[in-house]
């Protein structure tokens, strides 16, 4: 159940053998080679040991998820051999090195074309050590996929440059060897992928994209704790920094994250903080003080599966309902839910710049699948401009001595001062307060500042973009958001090429203000529809319930910390629809 | 705005008769006046309580945050423009008790910023629980059998923990609390004064005359740039030592940061970005 021209490669190995690099390197091959990338990680909670995989599935036309059915895996170790059987099939090249790895591979039982590749010794016969039997086997690799070699070498030369010019030709010359010895040994490629010309892609992982996507937006502050799935994001702009002239602090804990965040963006910085749930939840008082005292911030919450502590480095949508809603009271918040790399990138640029025109809380929701995996994207220019709105560059004092930041107007966004500018004097508060910012009790100013500030939201719905729709006039409609739109997408492919069922797609990457019109829109087609998503309540279908009042009927649910499969939902729809 | 408060701005404070607050909020006045740096370049970061209160009292900018989290906003408003003059009004509470993760690890990183802590060793507009300060065995609200903690000795949590700059002044004394603040401002680093102060409803028994009887000044041979002594003062069971109990140069936290080496964070004009030299990784 595959489309044709595609490649699904995996790698699978212990921790510290370099799986990540190796798959990565892969990956850049075939983006240079003018492939769509779609990267897939795997990996346990720990520092060294247990069994790690990188898997790359490539297409010239879209990759969007990982597939269950490999051409090829490589295996580092015996025991990936047996954590991957329902991976391998009948067309799977099942790549191994038995000297190294003293593998007996009829003990496997693999219902597969198996082949010994003697990694270690072709690496050291090379010239080079042990440690570039990885190399072998990306050598091994391009030849099975009839792919360039000298593609390859120029990632090596990309990702070892700094190293010198000896260890990248090292690195080449195992991978020559790898090359030369399956060219021997299996005479004929698998498959051939000729390079597609014009194409220069980009690939990062959604965490990368929402770093970028910040700086494009014109981030001036990050500050963070360290919390998987959302710790990358901190790694990647502290190594920036520099050159992107943004300062980043890694805070001491996500209370002092946010609120020292709220106080930069106070003083008229573009802030923005990152977390995952657990962080998230520490964040969510502060998130109120955001709201009463009108102060920009974008927060970044990368989902794994809960509650608690829950399963750091796995996937879940199951944080959804608490975003929309976290905090005391009430006050206007967008939410977003990029659903790749692409979207990550723009709507985190986005969210930058709206979370100062309406004054208020922009939280973009992630999870570990669209957190660390790799995505290919493409930007038509690389240049940004960015406004800034609504701050006074004259400020004058009102009669009572203070400047009144939070007067009501048409539209309830008021404007502000930023500390240092004379006559601008207010209090930025936590407390019900005046115009002015002072703490107040009064019921009718309190009802006052409540409607300023929903008075926003109301013009916030203005921004909702137009949501991922593809009507195919297909007997069922699909619905999921963020990150599930990968295997969505794909299930329609196989659907439609290998069953003949046409399904539509709407994948939201806006939950709130939601979509109400465009969702309408969709549930009014009389098409059957169902609701993917990543948590064990149907949150999304929850939330689809509560804002059109249609209730949802069918439903796909995974909660395991594995992402959707494209086989998953193609099962999902042939139950569904008795096909 | 359609309704306006009966009431002049600043409000007049709503402290009780003969608190403390009083007597700070005059010492924070005249030293930010006696400063010399003009008006708007100040931010007080209020934290709440009694004390933090004040912020309806003064006309500054200022920043009204969560209960115990007064230092973190601090520490962000002096990264974002190391230009202005940050002042922390917390109390005890907030300070040593439930921000203390703040408070033990921004002064580690010597912020910019001058803490005044409002200690009348209770959470009184709470209505008079235990705080951190409060000594072994009081009967409060919260511990009507008598508090089992030990007190915390803030001063000596600052000098092991690197702070650099750190004062015990008493609320009553208005000059030289003055004349502290004023210190504490043009220290380039984080500077903790521990203020102590009259709770006359929730802490009758530790009034003025206690104070006379409790506190003693520093001795005049007392070095400030010799940490062991300070520790000494800090730890001292006998008596509360007033005055300044340690201070040392140490660049402050922004001042490292090399990214504000040459202009402060909020002049660092982002209205067009170009990430071009960013990408080439990605390819």
């Amino acid at each position: 159940m595959r489309i044709p021209n595609t490649l699904n490669w995996k790698v699978g190995g212990p921790a510290g053998e370099g799986i990540m690099t190796t798959g990565l390197i892969f990956s850049k091959a075939l983006s240079r080679s003018g492939l769509k990338v779609f990267d897939y990680t795997e990996y346990p909670s720990l520092i060294t040991g247990g069994h790690n995989t990188y898997q790359v599935y490539a297409s010239e036309h879209f990759a969007t998820s990982q597939y269950q059915e490999l051409d090829v895996l490589i295996a580092l170790d015996k025991a990936t051999l047996d954590l991957h059987l329902d991976e391998i099939t009948e067309n799977t090249l099942v790549i191994f090195d038995k000297e190294d790895d003293k593998i007996n591979i009829e003990e496997h039982g693999l219902n597969a074309r198996t082949f010994n590749l003697p990694m270690v010794k072709l690496a050291q016969e090379s010239g080079g050590s042990k440690l570039m039997a990885n190399n072998v086997a990306l050598g091994a690799t391009m030849f099975v996929f009839g792919l360039d070699l000298q593609i390859l070498f120029g990632v090596i030369e990309s990702v070892f440059g700094r190293k010198g010019a000896e260890v990248v030709t090292k690195n080449q010359n195992a991978a020559q060897f790898g090359y030369n010895f399956m060219q021997e040994h299996l005479g004929q490629s698998l498959m051939t992928f000729v390079k597609v010309e014009g194409k220069n892609y980009l690939t990062m992982t959604g965490n990368e994209a929402i770093s970028l996507g910040a700086i494009a937006g014109g981030l001036q502050l990050y500050t963070a704790y360290p919390m998987t799935p959302s710790s990358s994001i901190l790694h990647v702009l502290a190594e920036k920094a520099k050159q992107a002239d943004i300062v980043v602090k890694h805070a001491e804990d996500e209370i002092g994250v946010i609120n020292m965040a709220l106080g930069a963006s106070f003083a008229g910085v573009r802030s923005m903080v990152g977390s995952s749930g657990g962080g998230f939840c520490y964040m969510s008082e502060a998130l109120g003080l955001s709201g009463i005292a009108e102060i920009p911030l974008v927060v970044i919450e990368s989902m794994r599966p809960g509650p608690a502590l829950g399963m750091p480095t796995w996937t879940a949508q199951g944080d959804l309902q608490f975003i929309i809603t976290a905090s005391q009271d009430e006050f206007p918040r967008f939410v977003l839910s990029p659903s790749d790399s692409q979207e990550a990138f723009e709507l985190t640029r986005l969210a930058m710049d709206l979370s100062e025109k309406y004054q208020t809380l922009v939280i973009v929701v992630s999870d570990k699948l669209l957190s660390e995996s790799r995505f290919t994207m493409e930007l038509d220019n690389t240049q940004f401009n960015n406004e800034r709105h609504g701050i006074d560059k004259d400020p004058q004092l009102a009669e009572v001595g203070f400047y009144p930041r939070y007067q009501d107007t048409d539209n309830g966004i008021s404007q502000r001062t930023i500390p240092g500018q004379p006559n601008g004097y207010y209090m930025s508060n936590s407390y019900t307060h005046d115009d002015y910012g002072f703490a107040t009790e009064d019921g009718e100013i309190r009802v006052e500042q409540v409607d300023k500030r929903a008075k926003k939201f109301e013009l916030m719905k203005s921004e909702i973009l137009p949501q991922y729709f593809e009507n195919n006039n297909g007997e069922m409609t699909l619905i999921s958001f963020g990150s599930t739109k990968g295997a969505v997408v794909a299930a329609r492919e196989l659907l439609e090429n290998n069953h003949n069922i046409k399904v539509n797609v709407l994948n939201l990457s806006w939950i709130w203000p939601f979509p109400e019109k465009q969702v309408m829109e969709v549930l009014d087609m009389n098409v059957p529809f169902a609701v993917i998503e990543g948590n064990s309540t149907g949150q999304l279908a929850k939330i689809i319930r509560m804002e059109t009042g249609v209730k949802v009927e069918n439903q796909l649910l995974k909660y395991d910390g594995r992402p959707f499969y494209p086989h998953e939902i193609v099962k999902f729809v042939r139950n569904t629809l008795k096909k | 705005m359609t309704k306006t408060l009966p009431q002049k701005y600043p409000f007049l404070p709503t402290w009780c008769p003969g608190c403390g607050n009083f007597g700070i909020m005059n010492a924070i006045k005249m030293a930010i006046a006696k400063s010399g740096h003009p008006k708007e370049k100040f931010v007080i970061v209020y934290d709440i309580g009694c004390s933090g209160n004040m912020s309806d009292f003064l006309d500054l900018y200022g920043f009204h945050g969560l209960h115990g989290r007064a230092l973190p906003p601090a520490a962000g408003i002096k990264l974002a423009n190391h230009d202005l003059k940050v002042i922390v009004v917390i109390g005890d509470g907030g300070c040593y008790g439930e921000g203390a993760t703040h408070f033990i690890n921004l002064m580690r990183g010597n912020h910019d910023i001058t803490v005044l802590v409002h200690d009348n060793h209770r959470y009184s507009l709470t209505t008079g629980q235990m705080s951190p300060t409060t000594d072994q065995g009081t009967a409060t609200k919260s511990t009507p059998e008598g508090s089992i903690e030990v007190p915390m000795k803030p001063l000596a949590l600052a000098v092991s923990n690197h702070a650099t700059f750190i004062a015990r002044e008493f609320s009553g004394a208005i000059p030289q609390l003055s004349a502290r603040i004023g210190e504490a401002i043009n220290h380039e680093g984080f500077a903790l004064i521990d203020i102590l102060q009259i709770c006359s409803v929730y802490n009758p028994t530790q009034d003025l005359r206690w104070y006379r009887e409790h506190t003693i000044g520093l001795d005049e041979n007392h070095n400030p740039s010799d940490k062991a002594a300070a520790w000494t003062q800090a730890m001292r069971e006998d008596k509360l030592p007033v005055g300044l109990f340690y201070k040392e140069e140490r660049p402050a936290y922004h001042s490292l940061v090399s990214e504000l080496k040459d202009s402060t964070l909020v002049n660092h004009n982002k209205n067009v970005v170009e990430i071009s030299g960013l990408l080439e990784e990605y390819r």
